[in-house]
């Protein structure tokens, strides 16, 4: 019977997905550095859950799944098994990337001061509805120091480090070739940390939003405050074949550090990194970091539970897969139920029988 | 920022020609290439560079994700050889910069190509100031705050 189905659907398949693709009409270059120029912010989350940093690439995967944010993952990681892997870049020390944005709401007068960056935090939440009605919205030009920022900014936990409020052991470096990784080897429990992060860095910000607010609500063990959170651009450092060292560019990142008083006489921190600029998950996934030591088994802010819910392609494809014809195992499920409907009722029977003969 | 790898200062030339404005890049390229002779191609394509960062916890080295890159490796007819590698998926872009690291090795048109250096050196500092006095512009004065 599924055979059947099958078979008699080629033609509906075929045409759904015109169906689906004529929503969106005829994708043009032009199209695809309008999305990437107009939408940074949603290229920037594509990029960190696709774990591919490739702006343009992000931007076409949009275009051609019409915004489906986990159809455009799906595409993106895809794509990238089709590239060789060239090197490894130079590991990027978290206080030395050009700083756009570094601000704490733990420690007020922090070395280096806050730095608000581009943001709309402290702006109005008005639907600028008039654009609709042909007034274009220019934004206002910002109006630029005399002096220029410094490029980086001191790390904040090292600043906690000397101060003796943080003593958490560092851990020894390894060759770069060495770092556990995620696109080569299985995710296993306990996970190694390098794990944990890189997975941290691809994760679902929806997922780690779900799961990192239910502990900030109280589902967790430690309430987080935001001890740093910083938006750069850091240098892919790559290797000349005679050795030289040089930036072959500069990408987005995001990092947050969030921090607890719950600890034994100092302070805990939780971290989390990605690609481009996605503070929501940054802050998320550092609360998950930060409550998952000695966290109840099963409960959301135990390693194993939000690592493996938040991995998209895998969390988004399990859930659709569902809609995939499930006829024969559901048909065996319902031949099953009938059965046993059928024996409680034969086994029923007799009893009624000597009722009636009692 | 780049701690323990071996000490050696980055190379400025390449890190500029990599940022360097690609129109101007492969013009200047185009320029030179008939005076380079028949070189051969080695490499050019596109490819990945994994990017690890390491945590501010634990010290802990992970990696963030990879990173789309155009790279070209060309031999001239002398042996010298030239490298070049960019963000994104611009091979033209990767293989000027490769022709103009060959040349600049070989002494070909190297005046030429340090000007080059030097001027787009320039405004890439012009540029990165221009975009820290817009950052420095959301300082929080506390005092006043």
């Amino acid at each position: 019977m599924a055979y059947v189905a099958t078979r008699g659907g080629e033609r509906a398949i075929e045409q759904s997905e015109r169906l689906y693709r004529a929503q969106m009409g005829q994708i043009d270059a032009a199209r695809v550095a309008e999305i990437e120029k107009a939408l940074p912010a949603l290229v920037d989350r594509v990029m960190g859950e696709a774990s591919l940093y490739a702006p343009d690439l992000a931007a076409l995967a949009l275009a051609q799944s019409g915004g489906d944010l986990y159809e455009a993952l799906l595409l993106l990681r895809a794509w990238r098994t089709t590239q060789p892997r060239l090197q490894i870049a130079e590991v990027v020390a978290p206080d030395a990337g050009f700083t756009h944005r570094r601000i704490s709401a733990a420690f007020k007068d922090i070395p280096g001061g806050q730095i608000l960056g581009p943001t709309l935090d402290y702006a109005h939440r008005l639907l600028a509805t008039e654009v609709l009605e042909d007034q274009p919205y220019a934004p206002p030009a910002v109006e630029p120091a005399a002096k220029p920022a410094p490029a980086t900014h001191p790390s904040l936990a090292e600043w906690q480090r000397a101060q003796g409020l943080v003593t958490t052991p560092e851990a020894a470096p390894v060759p770069r070739d060495e770092i556990p990784d995620l696109t080569r080897e299985p995710l296993l429990f306990p996970a190694k940390r390098a794990h944990t992060l890189q997975s941290l860095a691809r994760a679902d910000t929806g997922g780690t939003l779900a799961l990192g607010y239910s502990a900030m609500r109280g589902y967790g063990n430690s309430h987080p405050t935001v001890n740093e959170l910083r938006l750069s651009e850091v240098e892919v450092m790559v290797a000349h074949p005679d050795g030289r060292r040089f930036s072959a560019g500069r990408v987005k990142t995001s990092q947050a550090e969030v921090v607890t008083t719950k600890g034994k006489g100092e302070l805990r921190l939780g971290f989390t990194a990605t690609l481009g600029w996605n503070e929501v998950k940054c802050i998320s996934a550092a609360t998950l970091d930060l409550n998952a030591p000695g966290a109840e088994k099963n409960s959301p802010v135990e390693e194993e539970f939000f690592l493996y819910h938040t991995e998209p392609v895998e969390s988004s494809g399990f859930c659709i897969h569902f809609k995939l014809p499930h006829y024969v195992t559901f048909q065996s499920s319902l031949d099953n139920l009938r059965a046993a409907k059928t024996a409680k009722a034969e086994q029923a029977q007799p009893t009624d029988k000597k009722e009636e003969t009692a | 920022m780049f701690d323990r790898h071996g000490g050696e200062m980055p190379s400025d030339d390449l890190t500029t020609l990599a940022r360097a404005d690609a129109a101007r890049l492969k013009h200047l390229a185009e320029e030179i290439l008939p005076r380079l002779g028949d070189m051969q191609v080695l490499k050019s394509g596109t490819g990945l560079v994994m990017l690890p960062m390491r945590d501010t916890v634990q010290g802990v080295e992970f990696h963030l994700g990879e990173v789309l890159v155009a790279e070209a490796h060309v031999r001239l007819p002398s042996g010298t050889e030239g490298y070049g590698m960019v963000t994104g998926r611009d091979i033209e872009r990767a293989m000027a910069m490769a022709l103009l690291d060959a040349a600049l090795s070989d002494g070909t048109a190297a005046d030429r190509i340090r000007a080059f250096i030097e001027a787009e050196a320039q405004a890439q500092q012009a540029a990165d100031t221009e975009t820290l006095r817009r950052i420095e512009a959301t300082r929080v004065d506390m005092e006043t705050f």
